[in-house]
């Protein structure tokens, strides 16, 4: 088991920047164009599509499992992913601390993006013939939790009459964008934790 | 009114066992196996060893645990 874990996590580790390399091409450099035109390109966006996309997702959906199930498998990525082993019995007391801080760290931006993604308000322009005491403008401020995802959202034909001015519901950013920044939030916060606590 | 117990702090003389022996921090670090850093932090009274490291310790200057750590009481 323990091949097959490093043998994973080497696909892992290396497949990453070429991942990141082929995802710069597509955002900044109109691959899916350029492989409708080009013959090089076309292989390149599906090598990197099928092949290096497709298996570093299968390993990583594998490596997820193993870091539940495997406590040695754990200490072996903290490892990799931070570049630092713990060598002696201070170093594993830094290693709880740095955890330790990071873990609350990411429970409070967790909580804070919770308030955040539950929150709504919006400042809009109702018709002249409802305004109240001759103030067209309203202001609104609402409370929105759903445990289900339910994005078939219809407006009203009263929301149609509102001209809005500012609204604001819920975060502007996608769950995938909010995900990858809490694991790169986790890896950063204790990597700067570990090495200042280390000096 | 609940009684707090006083704070210990724990002075340790091992730079100067470690003199006497003339050792360097790295190469006492690679005696006990740790590494120079828990050395220095040790020396530094930044970090307490635990009972095992405290043994290893001591038992490497083949003495007891009271002559090289030792226990005091923090004044506020």
């Amino acid at each position: 088991m323990k091949k097959i874990d490093a043998i994973l996590l080497k696909i892992f580790l290396y497949e990453l920047p070429i991942l990141v390399f082929y995802a710069i091409s597509i955002a900044f450099f109109g691959l899916e164009t350029a492989a409708k035109e080009n013959v090089y390109a076309k292989v390149w966006y599906d090598f990197g599509g099928l092949l290096i996309f497709g298996s570093w997702m299968a390993v990583s959906i594998c490596i997820s499992i193993r870091l539940i199930m495997s406590s040695s498998f754990r200490c072996n990525v903290l490892s990799k992913i931070t570049f630092l082993k713990e060598q002696d019995e201070r170093e594993v007391v830094l290693t709880g601390q740095a955890a330790k801080t990071t873990m609350l760290t990411t429970l409070a931006i967790l909580i804070f993006l919770f308030c955040l993604s539950c929150f709504q308000f919006s400042v809009y322009r109702i018709p002249p013939e409802q305004a109240v005491d001759g103030k067209n403008r309203v202001l609104t401020l609402g409370f929105d939790f759903k445990l289900l995802d339910d994005s078939q959202q219809k407006g009203s034909s009263e929301d149609n009459e509102k001209a809005d001015i500012i609204s604001y519901s819920a975060l502007p950013i996608s769950s995938s964008t909010v995900i990858i920044g809490i694991i790169g939030w986790q890896i950063i916060s204790y990597n700067y934790l570990m090495r200042r606590a280390m000096k | 009114m609940t009684k707090t117990s006083p704070q210990l702090k724990i002075i340790n003389r091992l730079n100067v066992f470690r003199a006497e022996h003339r050792l360097t921090q790295e190469q006492l670090a690679k005696e006990i196996g740790v590494t120079r850093a828990t050395i220095v932090a040790i020396e530094g009274g930044g970090y307490n060893p635990s009972l095992e490291l405290a043994f290893r310790i001591v038992r490497y200057f083949k003495t007891d645990i009271n002559t090289i750590f030792s226990v005091e009481e923090e004044t506020e």
